[in-house]
């Protein structure tokens, strides 16, 4: 069996110069190529070693004992991931005492449960990304001696306007952020990534068809499609948007509707759920029809954000309804003109408002006071003007404080590109009302799957949709109830 | 109500002494009684009778009814055992220690365990005590993080089927009904003529009869009610497309392939090289070949025959389709493999009398080679089913994602989807006992048919 | 490959009449069956612009898509955290195996059939059907993104003990005797004897738990979500988005890189896999 063997050591071997290869960029890099050249054991110890030496680095860098605290972030793409690597960098540059250290995960829910569990084996991170929607979810969340798991930032910044050098800007971010994340009177997590939806506009198709404007109201854009559909050279849909509840959520907002009671979780906790509305029915008749006539295109999966995406960019639509917060990554892409406008709303209801979405940081409870301060500190310089203005630019998530929307409007940003404003504007256009504010309630997550499944099904099966959301209704009133058993109360 | 189960125990027990033994005692009628009123007891008591507490609906009591009557039948068949132990009968557990009554070194008694110990304390750690654990999270409403639990007993189980009573019996009892009338016209009929045809096709459509009966007895949904019965619909339509296309395309492709030809094993390697594909990368493999944006299939489709496909995750047999595709293409290496082997191992000589006799060569096929190869097809036909019931989670959450509504979401999809992702863990569990309940019956059928065959797929 | 697996059967003879059409069919059964292989290697060389105008020829984009595979999501990472779980696995399955085959052929004591039966009814407990349990279990063990906990919970194999099980038991009794006279302790008994006499039962077992363990998906999605310590496959699935949208040059790339590993083993070892199972088979 030699050549099991010889087969073993080489597999070994082409792993590790693989993997040797990949760790080039740190200083180490020249240590491990060259015992990867040496023999095949000795390159096994000396790689191992060599890592272990890049990791060793990092800590023994600093004379004093460093404070560790860990920033787990539900991004994995280069651009917004990097964003936060290289504002922890900074940050650790600028406090030498402190060690911010980002873990990536793949996903909000991969965060949040291994926070959970980080938490119950006794090592928690210092900061966690989470979404918007889990807000209740990370209110209840809990120990195992029954001690909330999360700290408000309102309370641990306790007035203060600087904390280790770095101004306090929780005061400073904007109405519509403010607004949903304030639960009882407090800001309980600090935003980040914070967008809105807004509908981005294929001006050459649309003006090939005699379009000059982007779809202002749910009628233009059947204008819009009529027209476009009636092309030569017509694309095989006109819009599309994920199959998301944000997007049902954000429509809900716009005619005024609660989605959930106690004013959408905001005067108490929500323990009714109301997936029956009159505004709920109005939006999906509308979707269904645009489905039927051949106007939408349906990816076929659920918060399929690349699908959508991948078919406005390839121009198999015109319209695409989607978060904001890719409003840079679409001007650096398209291959045609660009436009971002308002989300479309019934023009035959009133317009109450649209809401946000997104993302913020929690700070996890129990940590000692310097290293509290240090995630404090961290958390306002990675939203300080400058930060969150750079956000804004590398995204198109809105800038989160207003002093970063002077900042890009002194810089003139706005007037170079001008899709990057639309959000902002749109946000600033809701007026604050609990169904624009949107709804806080639990199991929230799960809801959102019992709300987008059945739109599947009806798009895709071509139910009826008062029949359909009945059944959706009874599962969510289910689920919440059950949610409110067994953490409610 | 509890009661009555227990003295119909107490009357079935003796009945099962009288049936498996040829003189009985009074004495063992008496132990049978008492064994089967404890073995019938023990769930109940368990689980705090929680069954029959008030609220309870008929299909809980027949729940907890057919656990107590699985109770008293296993500690019946363990004393029936002890029975024939002491009668010096030899039973079927004898034949297996029998086989493994081999030996030598003569070290001390803590040797073996020493050696069995680590394979021991990992199977006890990792594979009993989670499969107990997972018994007891089905009997729980409780969340990923959640405070509190609270016992549903078997509400998670009840949910899951419909809620007529009389007709969750009446529907088994009618499939068995079916299987054992065909097997009893099977054995009256003479081979070769109609009657028998007849005989052989009325028992394929009562074996079929299992399936469509389970299919009546789980929840169809609707009104907030939990639909099983898709989830059961879709695991089966699944695991037979990717058993159906992955052997029957294995052995024709063998077929082709296990001749003696120049380039042989060249060949060979390059039909069986899919076994090393994950089914992740199936997954993404024809995630590629299927996008409606960017994919080849719909591209060619449309340019090369004027055809407009539809979005494949917008339609259920188009989404079950490639979702077996995928997972067939995947398994087929493996298939193949296995089939070359088997093919080996046909006689040359009964092929060539067959030629002489001016057997036609599908003749042959179906006469001689067919039949060489049953313990290879039933080998894989085990591997297959188990490969159809978990490795394609991955390649289904790589394509679909369960779309579309649901269309592709077998039961270890839901599982996952359920348990994990909702955070339900009671839930979860409870479909997870299911799963488990059909492994046990394909491996008991694969015990029973193939006489203790081991397999060798898998962990 | 599989010549000589059965020396009691008559070896095959070669095709009479023409080769030809053999020839043709068993090249375009091959060309079918690695289509999604080819394809995926066309679409890994390309950028989406390419793919959505249907370029049928190699793209400009093979350099970049590595680039942003390799180092960029650090793929690198996840296929050596993959080599680390397999390479693992498999030594130490093989080693409880061996250490269990042995036990039960040349040992005789008490309560050892029901060690047998316990460990024979693990072939019908799937790891899968108390998945859920077992996340509970591990993760309360705060084995949460370690290797422990993709590696220590498959180290007992049913399979691979009644492998050599089996394996054991067909061999000479002589065997055993002979190493008795020269008092020979079981270890040195495995070692010296019994190893050397199972190689292709050992590189049976190697190529199934390489490629099983490789290509592992559900267990380490749920068990690691730290992404420096995930597993090639898993982390196959954030590959879908590297910059904002579904980039399919990219993701083909890395699947393809991902299978190279379980394809060499299974291509270097497919003879001694095929005479394991022979032995496997016989009895």
């Amino acid at each position: 069996m030699k050549g099991l063997l010889k087969y073993l050591v080489l597999l070994a071997v082409v792993m590790l110069v693989a993997a040797a290869c990949s760790s080039d960029d740190s200083d180490s890099g020249t240590d491990t190529t060259a015992a990867a050249t040496e023999t095949t054991a000795a390159a096994t110890e000396t790689t191992v070693a060599a890592t272990e030496t890049t990791a060793a680095t990092a800590t023994t860098a600093a004379p004093t004992e460093k404070i560790d605290i860990d920033f787990w972030v539900a991004f994995s793409d280069e651009s917004r991931l990097g964003f936060a690597n290289d504002r922890a960098a900074e940050f650790n540059e600028g406090h030498p005492e402190y060690n911010v250290r980002v873990t990536s995960f793949a996903s909000y829910n991969d965060v949040f449960d291994a926070a959970i569990l980080a938490v119950d084996s006794g090592e928690p991170p210092g900061l966690i990304h989470f979404f918007e929607a889990a807000t209740r979810q990370a209110l209840d969340a809990v120990d195992g001696d029954g001690n909330p798991i999360f700290k408000s930032v309102t309370d641990a910044i306790a007035g203060r306007t600087e904390i280790l050098g770095e101004p306090v800007v929780l005061d400073s971010v904007v109405d519509a952020a403010r607004n949903y994340y304030t639960v009882d009177g407090s800001f309980y997590s600090m935003p980040w990534n914070t967008s809105t939806t807004v509908m981005f506009n294929n001006m050459d198709m649309l003006n090939e068809a005699g379009i000059t404007e982007p779809p202002a109201t749910w009628a233009d854009v059947e204008t819009a499609c009529a027209a476009v559909m009636a092309l030569d050279d017509a694309p095989s849909g006109c819009i599309t948007w994920p199959n998301h509840s944000w997007f049902v959520e954000q429509t809900l907002g716009q005619q005024g509707e609660l989605l959930a009671s106690a004013d959408n979780g905001r005067t108490g906790r929500a323990t009714e759920v109301f997936l029956e509305s009159d505004g709920m029915m109005n939006y999906l008749e509308w979707w269904k029809s645009l489905n039927d006539a051949g106007y939408y295109t349906y990816t076929g999966l659920q918060r399929d954000w690349d699908g959508t995406s991948n078919a406005y960019l390839a121009e198999e639509v015109a319209m695409l309804v989607y978060s904001s917060s890719d409003t840079t990554f679409f001007d650096d892409n398209a291959e045609f003109t660009n436009v971002a406008s308002f989300m479309p709303y019934d023009g035959d209801v009133d317009y109450v408002g649209n809401l946000i979405g997104g993302a913020t940081i929690w700070m996890l409870d129990g940590m000692e006071t310097t290293t509290e301060d240090g995630a404090l500190a961290f958390l306002n310089f990675f939203s300080n003007p400058a930060n969150a203005a750079a956000w804004h630019q590398l995204t198109g998530y809105i800038p989160i404080t207003q002093d970063a929307v002077d900042l890009l409007e002194s810089e003139g940003w706005y007037d170079e590109s001008p899709n990057s404003k639309v959000a902002s504007d749109q946000l600033a256009a809701a007026k604050n009302t609990p169904a624009s504010l949107g709804a806080l309630l639990g199991n929230f997550v799960g809801i959102r799957d019992v709300i987008t499944l059945a739109i599947e099904d009806i798009l895709v099966n071509d139910l009826d949709v008062a029949t359909r959301m009945a059944d959706a209704q009874a599962e969510a009133q289910k689920s919440l109830s059950e949610y409110e058993l067994l953490f409610g109360g | 109500m509890l009661i009555l189960g227990l003295v119909v125990a107490a009357v079935l027990g003796p009945l099962y002494v009288w049936w498996q033994n040829d003189n009985p005692t009074v004495k063992r009628y008496g132990i049978g009684s008492a064994v089967a009123v404890i073995g019938a007891a023990a769930t109940p008591f368990a689980m705090g009778r929680c069954a029959f507490n008030e609220g309870t609906s008929g299909v809980d009591h027949l729940l907890a009814y057919s656990l107590m009557a699985g109770g008293a039948w296993l500690a019946l068949m363990i004393m029936q055992a002890l029975f024939d132990r002491s009668d010096g009968k030899k039973s079927d557990s004898a034949a297996m220690t029998g086989e493994i009554r081999t030996g030598g070194f003569r070290l001390g008694w803590w040797v073996p365990w020493m050696l069995l110990s680590p394979t021991l304390i990992i199977l006890i750690w990792f594979l009993y005590l989670p499969a107990v654990q997972t018994f007891t999270l089905s009997t729980k409403l409780t969340k990923l993080g959640a405070p509190k639990s609270v016992d549903v007993c078997f509400g998670n189980f009840t949910e899951l089927l419909i809620t007529d009573p009389w007709k969750l019996v009446a529907y088994p009892l009618l499939a068995i009904a079916a299987v054992y009338g065909a097997r009893f016209w099977l054995g009256r009929s003479e081979r070769g003529t109609w009657n028998r045809k007849g005989a052989e096709v009325a028992s394929m459509f009562a074996m079929l009869s299992i399936f469509v009966a389970m299919y009546a007895m789980f929840s169809p949904g609707g009104g907030g009610q939990v639909a099983y019965r898709p989830v059961y619909l879709n695991t089966v339509i699944i695991t037979v497309g990717i058993v159906a296309f992955g052997m029957i395309g294995g052995l024709a492709v063998a077929y082709l392939a296990f001749r003696k030809i120049r380039g042989g094993s060249l060949y060979r390697t390059f039909l069986i090289w899919p076994y090393a594909i994950s089914p992740a990368v199936a997954g993404v493999l024809f995630f590629m070949i299927f996008d409606p944006t960017a994919g080849i299939f719909t591209h060619t489709m449309d340019v090369v025959f004027g055809i407009d496909v539809p979005n494949y995750r917008e339609s259920a047999v188009l989404a079950q389709s490639s979702i077996i595709l995928a997972s067939g293409w995947k398994i087929l290496g493996y298939n193949i493999l296995f089939y070359l082997a088997g093919l080996q191992t046909v006689s040359t000589d009964q092929i060539e009398a067959a030629v002489i006799d001016g057997a036609s060569s599908w003749q042959r096929f179906v006469k001689i080679v067919l039949p060489a190869l049953s313990p290879i097809t039933f080998f894989l036909l085990v591997t297959n089913l188990t490969y159809a019931f978990f490795e394609v989670y991955a390649t289904i959450d790589f394509m679909t994602k369960g779309a579309p509504a649901g269309k592709t979401s077998v039961a270890i999809y839901e599982i996952i989807r359920i348990g994990v992702n909702n955070g339900d863990l009671g839930r979860g569990a409870a479909q997870s006992v299911l799963l488990f309940a059909a492994v046990i019956a394909v491996t008991v059928w694969q015990f029973q048919t193939s006489g203790k065959r081991v397999s060798y797929g898998g962990s | 490959m599989a010549e000589g697996l059965t020396p009691g059967v008559k070896r095959r003879t070669w095709i009479r009449g023409r080769q030809w059409p053999y020839h043709i069919s068993l090249i375009v059964t091959a060309i079918v069956i690695a289509f999604p292989l080819l394809y995926a290697a066309l679409i890994a060389t390309q950028t989406n612009t390419e793919i959505f105008a249907f370029q049928m020829t190699p793209g400009s984009a093979l350099q970049s898509n590595f680039d942003a595979v390799w180092f960029g999501r650090d793929f690198a990472g996840a296929m050596w955290n993959s080599t680390v779980q397999t390479i693992l696995v498999t030594t130490g399955k093989t080693i409880l195996a061996l250490l269990a085959g042995l036990a039960f052929v040349y040992f005789k004591f008490p309560g050892k059939w029901i060690v047998f039966f316990l460990v024979l009814i693990t072939l019908m407990m799937p790891t899968e059907v108390m998945i859920l349990a077992m996340f509970r279990l591990v993760s309360g063990l705060g084995w949460q993104d370690t290797m422990a906990a993709i590696v220590v919970p498959f180290l007992a194999s049913a399979t691979g003990a009644f492998l050599f099980r089996q394996h054991f038991a067909n061999l000479p009794a002589e065997l055993l005797e002979a190493a008795q006279i020269d008092g020979a302790s079981p270890v040195q008994f495995l070692t010296r004897v019994l190893i050397p006499l199972s190689w292709n039962v050992i590189a049976a077992l190697f190529v199934i738990q390489f490629v099983y363990t490789w290509n592992m998906f559900l267990w380490p999605s749920l068990i690691i979500r730290d992404e420096s310590k995930q597993v090639v496959q898993v982390a196959l699935q954030t590959l879908t988005n590297i910059d904002g949208a579904l980039t399919y040059g990219p993701l083909m790339l890395a699947a393809i890189i991902a299978s190279i590993p379980p394809a060499i083993v299974f291509l270097l070892m497919q003879k001694p896999f095929m005479s394991g199972f022979a032995i496997g088979q016989q009895k």
